[in-house]
């Protein structure tokens, strides 16, 4: 068992008594303080709680009392979904602190499915950012090299799965925080169909587009954390009732054959790095190779309009979600002498420079006076891109194209022009608008040996369909590797 | 425009405390990403409704009935400061010119 290995592998070794979820986690320690210091990927180690819950464990396996899909897993949670009495930040100051009382939907999944929980990853502050590097924390590296950001807001899930540490990792992805660092980090990354899987205990960023997603270095794993996560929870009133797929089988090998595969020509334009277009269109020549047939699909609004949307619509959210942070009932508090001066205090100190941009942009696009021009009009564009998707799968069963634009970039370059920084999105958050699946994948590695990410989408809960093509792209291409040790 | 004067009237609205240098990137941040979503003028959005409810999977409704949750004292232990059972506080009504008052 060593930092390769996949999820499903090694609960299905520990089952067989192969081996122990004890040297399953010392082996993960090891490989975490060995990258940690370059990588920081971790807000939180879990080092001593990790060891005592694997013998725990083992006593229990070996009493025949444990057994679950992710038996003894060693996984990584980013640090916006609630863990019961161990610290979770959102990446902020203002939560430096704060333990919650309570798990997460999908901490409470992973832990009845055997997972154990080794850290809490790091993530761009309350999840706005592309780049990790709004950290409340410092930023996160990339593991593939350590001068180049992760993406984000999910850098250091995708950094922990891309170094190794663990097998599986969940993100939060409200307009590409899973996928666009899925790509920067060289792993898969999926983001449910809105309303799949269960927010209780997600820190809330924007509640129409939010939305938790594995990680993964091959679409077994994915599917596996997908079949464990995605249960109805009468706990949070937008998780659908019906009854979920068998995603395990969906992600067994199969032809391709009667999938209409459509690819967005317009996407692969001079602003996209030529080396990314060339691989989205090796991937469409593979996914033909595995028997599906392709098609042109055309999304020009979504292309167009869907960022300057997203970021009136998102932020419009966010200031509401974060008028929680007061300083009263839980978080951070400044010393003041009244009560308006400890809000103003609080939240001046509490919250970074990202956050307090997307505050008071939310704030203007709401106010009375601009509320028509800015917040419905953005809200008709989101509806125009919903038609555009609709359309589009009149043709096509599943859609193909870049994960981001760009390569990552390195540390800092972008860091104070948020406009340049907010188009690494530009592929992924049009998904969240029209709250559609999507499964960002490695597919190659560029001339300078940094990994290169399409986008597989589909129609509203059809993440089967996406597990079915994503498992030929792998088979076409191989697995994620493990970053810096071969593969690809 | 976004003048400067708006962008600090938005943080008293929001209770955040913007320090002056903080204002100008602010404004500029504003204006760019206001101008952004104008370039869309052209757009014919006219007949879209964005309540359009879209045919999904039903969500169902839980009961609304009263549970206990036995979290209570670890709630009010998160608290920056407390007393007893409550929240503690410093004194609500401020000194006299302030502006929110």
């Amino acid at each position: 068992m060593n930092e390769f290995s996949s999820a499903a592998e090694t609960a299905s070794r520990i089952r067989n008594g192969d081996i122990t979820a004890s040297a399953v986690i010392e082996e993960t320690l090891r490989v975490i303080e060995e990258k940690e210091k370059d990588l920081n990927a971790l807000i939180t180690f879990l080092r001593e709680e990790a060891l005592q819950e694997a013998k725990e464990l083992d006593r229990r396996i070996a009493a025949g009392e444990a057994d679950g899909p992710l038996l003894g897993v060693p996984v990584v949670v980013k640090d916006n979904m609630c863990t019961k009495g161990i610290k979770t930040t959102c990446g902020s100051r203002i939560l430096e602190r704060w333990k919650p009382p309570y798990d997460a939907w999908v901490v409470e999944k992973l832990r009845e499915a055997g997972a154990i929980l080794v850290g809490k990853s790091n993530m761009d502050e309350f999840a706005m950012g592309s780049s990790t590097e709004h950290s409340a924390y410092g930023p996160a590296s990339n593991p593939w090299d350590i001068e180049r950001v992760t993406g984000g807001s999910s850098g250091g899930s995708a950094a922990s799965v891309s170094a190794g540490y663990v097998p599986v990792a969940l993100g939060s992805d409200t307009g590409g925080s899973i996928r666009q660092p899925a790509a920067f980090c060289g792993v898969f990354g999926m983001k449910p169909t809105y309303g799949l899987v269960s927010r209780f205990g997600l820190v809330a960023f924007a509640s129409s587009l939010d939305q938790i997603g594995p990680f993964a270095r091959n679409v077994e794993d994915l599917a596996l954390m997908l079949s464990v996560i995605s249960e109805h929870d009468p706990r949070d009133a937008t998780c659908v009732g019906a009854d979920r797929p068998d995603y395990l089988a969906a992600a067994e090998r199969s032809s391709l054959a009667g999938v209409k595969v459509g690819v967005v020509r317009e996407f692969l334009t001079a602003a996209v790095e030529p080396e990314i277009s060339k691989v989205v269109l090796d991937t469409a020549a593979a996914m033909k190779e595995a028997g599906a047939s392709l098609v042109d699909v055309k999304l020009p609004s979504a292309g167009k309009a869907g960022l300057p949307c997203y970021y009136i619509l998102a932020p419009a959210e966010a200031s509401s979600n974060l008028a929680r942070y007061d300083g009263i009932r839980y978080g951070k508090r400044e010393e003041a002498c009244d009560l308006m001066e400890l809000y103003f205090k609080t939240r001046g100190s509490g919250f970074g420079k990202e956050v307090k941009r997307r505050i008071l942009t939310g704030t203007y696009v709401l106010s009375s006076g601009y509320y028509d021009a800015y917040y419905l009009r953005a809200l008709k564009v989101r509806r125009l891109i919903c038609m555009e998707f609709e359309s589009a799968f009149e043709k096509a069963d599943l859609i193909l194209m870049p994960t981001a634009p760009s390569l990552p970039f390195r540390k800092g370059e972008l860091v104070d022009d948020p406009l340049q920084m907010y188009m690494s999105d530009v592929f992924t958050l049009p998904v969240n608008l029209a709250g559609l699946p999507g499964l960002s994948m490695c597919v190659g590695r560029s001339g300078k040996g940094l990994p290169l990410g399409v986008q597989l989408v589909a129609p509203q809960w059809q993440e089967s369909l996406i597990l079915k093509c994503g498992r030929a792209v792998e088979d076409a291409f191989g697995p994620a590797p493990v970053a810096g040790r071969g593969g690809m | 425009m976004v003048s400067e004067e708006e962008v600090r009237h938005l943080a008293r609205l929001v209770r955040l405390d913007v320090t002056e240098e903080e204002i100008p990137p602010l404004q500029k941040h504003f204006n760019e990403i206001l101008e952004y979503f104008h370039s869309l003028g052209n757009m014919d959005l006219d007949g879209l409704d964005p309540y359009d409810p879209e045919e999904s999977p039903s969500c169902p409704l839980r009961n609304d009935e009263v549970r206990l949750w036995g979290q209570r004292d670890a709630a009010l232990e998160a608290a920056p400061e407390r007393e007893g059972d409550y929240f503690k506080v410093p004194r609500i009504v401020g000194e006299v010119g302030k502006e929110d008052e």
